[in-house]
């Protein structure tokens, strides 16, 4: 039986000193040491530092299905959520839209583990949620069931998560609230609603597929503000005469940096086309007319893509249906939806020209 | 307004006595400003030792270099030059900002915080502390002035429920004595925090829950911690100094809520662990459930740093076992303090912690 350390008897033997333990090392550290001494023992896997891991905040939202308890909320208040949530913490939620994609990630972790075991550049999943942390042990026993590796849990209780998404080094936020979004990506966050496609297309368990959109999301939004300002021919024009410029960078562009250097792990050791990410540029740009912008700007950010489909304006759903991404990035809502009615994940970036004129909507 | 000098006249004896006092009506002659103080058994007491509400750091100088007769001489010179604002001090003026809120709601009431300055200090120096107090419009109006000779009775008498003190020796005394206390640090830059709510961060093992699992930890390793804590999800883990702190916000927490005011409420809790969410997390959250606590964010950290959390949180108060997060707090201007209690307190440099004999290997 485990009594209560402080007993007068034992606390006088505590040597407590008025500075540190002593070590500026982590508790953690020790694990390391422990270890070693019992090689046989698997070892769950160490939970990487923010800042060497690429970390992927999901809400609970977008990772599970909470369309019922959602209801509950928006109809009976608070209390009764609460209670709701509660009473059925030992049923599991369904997986929601990000699912897939976390699955994905964690099936990269493996493979990034097995070749550089020692390395901390992995993807690191963040739960960050609205709930209350009463609702933390309905989503552990969630977690739990569906074997996913998610440790590190943000449950603010009401208050906006968006403070904690910077303490966290957050390098992707995927969120189903609209206005979250907006204030993450005002914060300089790269971050996308997504949204529940319409049928469920089975995507790979063992390559991560993630597909962007050009323009307003790896790139900015100055060439689509002349496109819809002076049309089409100006818009080519201007491409060509700035073939050499560099476009400024999108919200995303620091998403698929990171992505890139996850990959170049995998071509050190001679897995370039056996590598478990691959991306995608999806782009309404005509190639010949305005094509070699984007790709010259993409090379001078040393950045690799693994395909890339210019549709001079042709549909984004049925490539992306044979594309079959975990994701996709896209500014505006009109391909969003498209790409969702076909099957594919889809995720709204709300940012640049493209939002102005969907205000009305 | 009575002073309970150390000699005990007004207080001790005449204990009833004096609380019928405060009950007859006040003659029109004496106007009250000031509401009164409640009962000590009724309130919540909050004894801060005058060096962390206040910044006594070059008295402190001329006390350690100088001696006694130099300290009293010097801060009877300085009579009305008022104390700058320490550590404590805001956390001091939220809990009166929470006090106003509750005489609003339930003017009867005596279940309010109160704060009782409780110093090493000769009655000399009383003095200047009563003018810093008005200076700064505190509403402290209990004094526990003990001349050099140990507070921690006085303590007792007094129900206190929180002890801060800048004095190590003092706070393990108080706990041995099983009074919730914390060793305050003074951080090199304080962050602004909020006036109107009362923020209060909690480590979760060895502040608001025993030190039980950490002791597996330590003894084991991460592997056999984590084994340990789904082993034994479903019971409750025994409390730690902290609990019945967090135990008397939730109370007044409650009163806000039963008012409707669930998100306006001015204190909220926090939980900043270390443990991590899927593996360890369930048993945390189920004992505070099991112990009727609510805490209204939680954030599971699995070994991320605390500092860049608690930044975002700017709470008035962080409590923690390990003085590596409590220097790492601060670093970053948060208030942090030390609670020395449990295993984390031993010197660990090397050699392992043998559970069964309770010593070092």
């Amino acid at each position: 039986m485990v009594k209560m350390s402080v007993d007068p008897a034992k606390a006088k033997d505590l040597q407590i000193c008025a500075s540190s333990n002593g070590e500026k090392g982590d508790s953690w550290e020790e694990t390391d040491e422990l270890q070693e001494d019992r090689p046989g023992l698997a070892a769950a896997p160490k939970q990487p530092k923010p800042e060497n891991a690429v970390t992927i905040a999901v809400s609970t939202r977008v990772l599970f299905r909470t369309e019922r308890e959602q209801k509950v909320f928006e109809r009976h208040g608070v209390e009764e959520y609460l209670r709701y949530q509660i009473q059925h913490e030992n049923e599991p939620f369904a997986p929601g839209p990000a699912f897939p994609f976390v699955k994905a990630l964690e099936a990269v972790n493996s493979r990034l583990r097995q070749l550089y075991p020692q390395s901390e550049e992995l993807f690191d999943i963040v739960l960050v949620t609205y709930n209350h942390a009463h609702v933390g042990i309905r989503l552990i026993n969630t977690i739990n069931h569906h074997n996913l590796f998610i440790e590190r849990f943000c449950m603010t209780g009401g208050s906006s998560p968006i403070g904690y998404l910077a303490a966290w080094h957050t390098d992707l936020y995927l969120s189903a609230d609209a206005q979250k979004v907006r204030e993450a990506l005002a914060e300089g966050i790269a971050v996308a609603t997504v949204f529940m496609p319409e049928k469920q297309t089975e995507v790979s368990e063992s390559q991560l597929r993630v597909a962007f959109d050009g323009d307003a999301v790896l790139f900015s939004d100055e060439s689509e503000r002349i496109f819809k300002a002076h049309g089409l021919d100006k818009f080519f024009e201007h491409e060509r005469q700035n073939e050499d410029t560099l476009l400024d960078h999108g919200p995303l562009k620091g998403f698929l940096e990171a992505l890139g250097k996850l990959q170049k792990k995998f071509y050190a050791k001679g897995q370039r086309l056996d590598c478990p990410i691959r991306t995608y540029l999806v782009t309404a740009r005509s190639a010949a007319s305005s094509g070699l912008r984007a790709l010259k700007t993409l090379r001078a950010w040393g950045l690799e893509i693994d395909e890339a489909l210019f549709l001079a304006g042709a549909p984004k759903g049925p490539m992306l249906e044979k594309i079959r991404p975990h994701i996709y990035f896209d500014d505006q809502m009109f391909h969003v939806e498209g790409a969702a009615e076909m099957g594919t994940i889809a995720a709204h970036v709300p940012y640049g020209v493209a939002q102005k004129r969907q205000a009305g909507k | 307004q009575r002073m309970n000098l150390s000699n005990g006249v007004s207080g001790q004896n005449r204990n009833d006595a004096s609380w019928e006092d405060t009950k007859r009506p006040v003659k029109l002659s004496t106007p009250t400003r000031k509401p009164q103080p409640p009962k000590p058994e009724n309130a919540i007491t909050i004894a801060v030792s005058s060096r962390v509400l206040f910044n006594m750091e070059r008295e402190q100088q001329i006390y350690e270099r100088q001696g006694m007769e130099e300290y009293l001489k010097y801060q009877l010179e300085h009579e009305s030059e008022p104390f700058s604002p320490g550590p404590a001090f805001s956390f001091v003026k939220a809990l009166e900002a929470v006090n106003n809120r509750l005489r609003e709601l339930y003017p009867q009431s005596e279940e309010l915080f109160d704060v009782v300055l409780v110093t090493n200090n000769h009655a000399y120096v009383g003095l200047r502390l009563i003018h810093t107090i008005n200076h700064h419009h505190l509403l402290i109006e209990r004094f526990c002035m003990t001349g050099g000779n140990s507070p921690i009775g006085y303590l007792k008498a007094y129900h206190t429920n929180l002890y801060l003190s800048a004095d190590s020796a003092k706070v393990r005394e108080a706990l041995q004595e099983g009074i919730a206390a914390a060793t305050m640090f003074t951080p090199e830059k304080m962050k602004e925090v909020s006036d109107i709510q009362l923020r209060v961060a909690f480590d979760g093992d060895a502040v608001l829950f025993s030190d039980e699992s950490e002791r597996i930890f330590k003894a084991h390793g991460l592997d056999k911690f984590f084994e340990h804590e789904k082993a034994h999800e479903n019971k409750p883990l025994d409390h730690g100094p902290l609990k019945g702190f967090l135990e008397v916000l939730g109370k007044l927490q409650r009163k806000f809520f039963h008012k409707g005011l669930r998100m306006d409420c001015p204190i909220r809790t926090y939980l900043v662990t270390a443990r991590s969410a899927a593996s360890s997390g369930t048993r945390a959250l189920k004992t505070l459930r099991s112990w009727g606590l609510e805490i209204d964010e939680a954030l599971f950290l699995a070994g991320a740093p605390k500092g860049p959390m608690l930044e975002k949180i700017r709470p008035h108060i962080f409590f923690d076992d390990q003085m590596f997060h409590v220097e790492g707090a601060a670093e970053l201007g948060t208030v942090a303090c030390h609670v020395p209690y449990g295993i984390a307190q031993r010197l660990f440099h090397s050699g392992k912690y043998d559970i069964t004999t309770e010593k070092l290997n």
